[in-house]
């Protein structure tokens, strides 16, 4: 564990301010048959996190794999309580800030999205590193590295 | 972002709770992605018409929406429900689940939503014109209406397409800009592909030029001649295994008179050699199973034109579909009730086939069937019905299909 702290600084997507714990993947990722919309568990076997849960999580991958259906699924684990808390990307697509506006719009929970992070999502962040988001300013936080 | 009085009066709720909400989400949407201003839609297409995507989520915006008096300001269409509402029984739904369908029906029909329960709305209802700006979802219909028919959408997401809808707007960027549809990556047919490019070969190449360009908007150039099918077959793969929203293909799209206009004066960022064996490697891709015995066999991805039902009727005519296969033909109501006066329904009833209208494999629950291998023409059905049905896959032409339903046996190309 270190504690010195390090400020990424993105692009502001979305806005809202989380804190809490990172899932970090170097895979684009889809929602739509992603992930398990009752418990907030990734459901795709071709992919590297099959298995984790993104409840109340910060996930940081590259960009969104994307049916025009995404928002169904992520707003069925909003609804449920098991959506990722942030979302961190190198470039956030239309079909992901959308996700985050809506979520918002109906159903008042805010997940703050940051873009422009800059190179492999997984050479910047690790999963278990707590970090700070604040979706109005772009910064990302590094409270403690695993 | 640039607001003109009255949307100004709409975010400040002066046209009531849906309208505020909907502007206000398109706004923020526009504002992430660098809109100067909104623009005017001619019409909008819902992609969350169906359970399978809106689930209780779904129920509860639109519920919500229906008792604020929402109603759509634009021509607006349904895609394809979970269910044939009229066979849903046939096709073993739980009752449960077809409700959920049936109370989405009500809650869209309330907002004043077109009822086409279709993938294909351009073909009927929902016709863009060159040029128009419209608010669609459906990523099969979005590609067409921008490429073949260049009309001006973005790949709206579930619920942003509501939004559009109660609004009558969208923020304008993406490929609402003309300088956003310019080329960026070259696929060049060889000749020996060129002179040999056959029908089953069109969601093929779609998909091909969908792994490779991703996002991206990809130029097609040694296409000889297309119809509204083949160009719809490989519209619909490209947009499945890519993100695909716009082709242009040099000599038969409208925004792609010439290499140049297509690109836009500019060159291309990437150039693919496209031959016989870069065709049959994504043939490989796009089969998971192997040959041997079928349990189902779908055609009608996207819904089939009144062209396709008679394709599919003269190929099994006086032919039986074997014991223990299923052979679903997806296609909308008004193809249906048109090919029911052709006679082409009686014909493929008659064989043994099942029309499933107004939804298709990709929206139902199918695990009651215990399907293990899919044959299908549609590259989009390939790319999406192993892990939705859970079945293994075999591509094949619509010739081949139609064979593979009739004898129970399907080889692999």
């Amino acid at each position: 564990m270190s504690s010195s702290r390090v400020i990424l600084q993105g692009r502001g997507c979305a806005p809202g301010d989380f804190e809490g714990e990172a899932v970090v993947s170097n895979q684009p990722f889809g929602f739509w048959q992603g992930i398990d919309p009752q418990t907030g568990i990734v459901i795709d076997k071709r992919h590297d996190l099959c298995g984790t849960s993104l409840r109340g999580k910060a996930f940081v991958f590259p960009f969104g794999r994307g049916s025009t259906g995404t928002p169904g699924i992520f707003l069925e684990a909003v609804r449920n309580g098991c959506a990722p808390g942030a979302i961190v990307n190198v470039k956030s697509e239309p079909m992901i800030v959308a996700c985050a506006l809506l979520a918002e719009a109906f159903f008042k929970v805010s997940i703050p999205i940051i873009d422009g992070l800059k190179g492999d999502p997984q050479e910047l962040l690790r999963t278990g590193d707590r970090v700070r988001i604040s979706g109005t300013s772009g910064i990302i936080e590094v409270i403690s590295r695993v | 972002m640039f607001l003109t009085d009255e949307e100004r009066r709409i975010l400040d709720g002066a046209f009531g709770e849906p309208q505020r909400i909907s502007l206000q989400v398109l706004v923020k949407l526009g504002e992430a992605y660098g809109a100067e201003r909104m623009v005017q839609i001619q019409s909008a297409h819902l992609v969350g018409s169906s359970y399978q995507i809106a689930g209780e989520a779904g129920i509860a915006i639109y519920t919500r929406l229906v008792e604020q008096g929402a109603r759509v300001k634009v021509r607006t269409t349904s895609d394809p429900g979970s269910i044939d509402f009229a066979r849903w029984r046939e096709f073993r739904t739980p009752a449960e689940y077809a409700e959920r369908q049936i109370l989405i029906a009500e809650l869209l029909d309330r907002m004043g939503v077109i009822p086409t329960w279709t993938c294909t709305p351009y073909t009927i209802f929902n016709v863009p014109r060159f040029g128009e700006d419209l608010g669609w979802s459906e990523s099969s219909a979005v590609v067409f209406a921008n490429s073949v028919i260049g009309a001006r959408t973005n790949r709206l997401a579930a619920y942003v397409d509501v939004c559009a809808a109660l609004v009558g707007r969208v923020p304008r960027f993406g490929l609402h800009l003309p300088e956003h549809r310019r080329g960026e990556v070259l696929f060049e047919l060889d000749p020996d592909l060129s002179t040999s490019f056959e029908d089953h070969d069109f969601p093929v190449l779609g998909y091909l030029v969908g792994q490779v360009t991703g996002d991206r908007i990809p130029v097609i150039v040694g296409i000889r001649e297309a119809t509204f099918d083949q160009l719809k077959a490989f519209g619909a793969a490209a947009a499945a295994s890519g993100s695909v929203a716009l082709y242009h293909m040099v000599g038969i799209t409208p925004e792609a008179r010439t290499l140049d206009e297509a690109f836009g004066g500019r060159a291309p960022a990437e150039r693919v050699a496209v031959g016989p064996r870069e065709i049959t490697r994504t043939l490989e891709q796009m089969s998971t199973g192997q040959g041997g015995a079928v349990d189902v066999v779908g055609v009608g991805c996207p819904h089939a034109s009144i062209d396709q039902m008679r394709r599919y009727a003269s190929l099994i005519h006086g032919k039986r579909v074997h014991a223990g296969v299923e052979l679903w033909v997806c296609t909308n109501a008004v193809v249906e009730e048109m090919a029911r006066k052709m006679g082409y329904v009686e014909t493929i009833e008659r064989a043994g086939a099942k029309l499933m209208v107004g939804t298709c494999h990709n929206d139902c629950p199918l695990g009651a069937w215990g399907f293990r291998r899919l044959v299908t023409d549609s590259g989009k059905f390939a790319y999406y019905t192993p892990t939705t049905v859970g079945t293994e896959c075999v591509f094949a032409s619509t010739e081949a299909c139609i064979a593979a339903a009739i004898t129970g046996q399907v080889e692999r190309r």
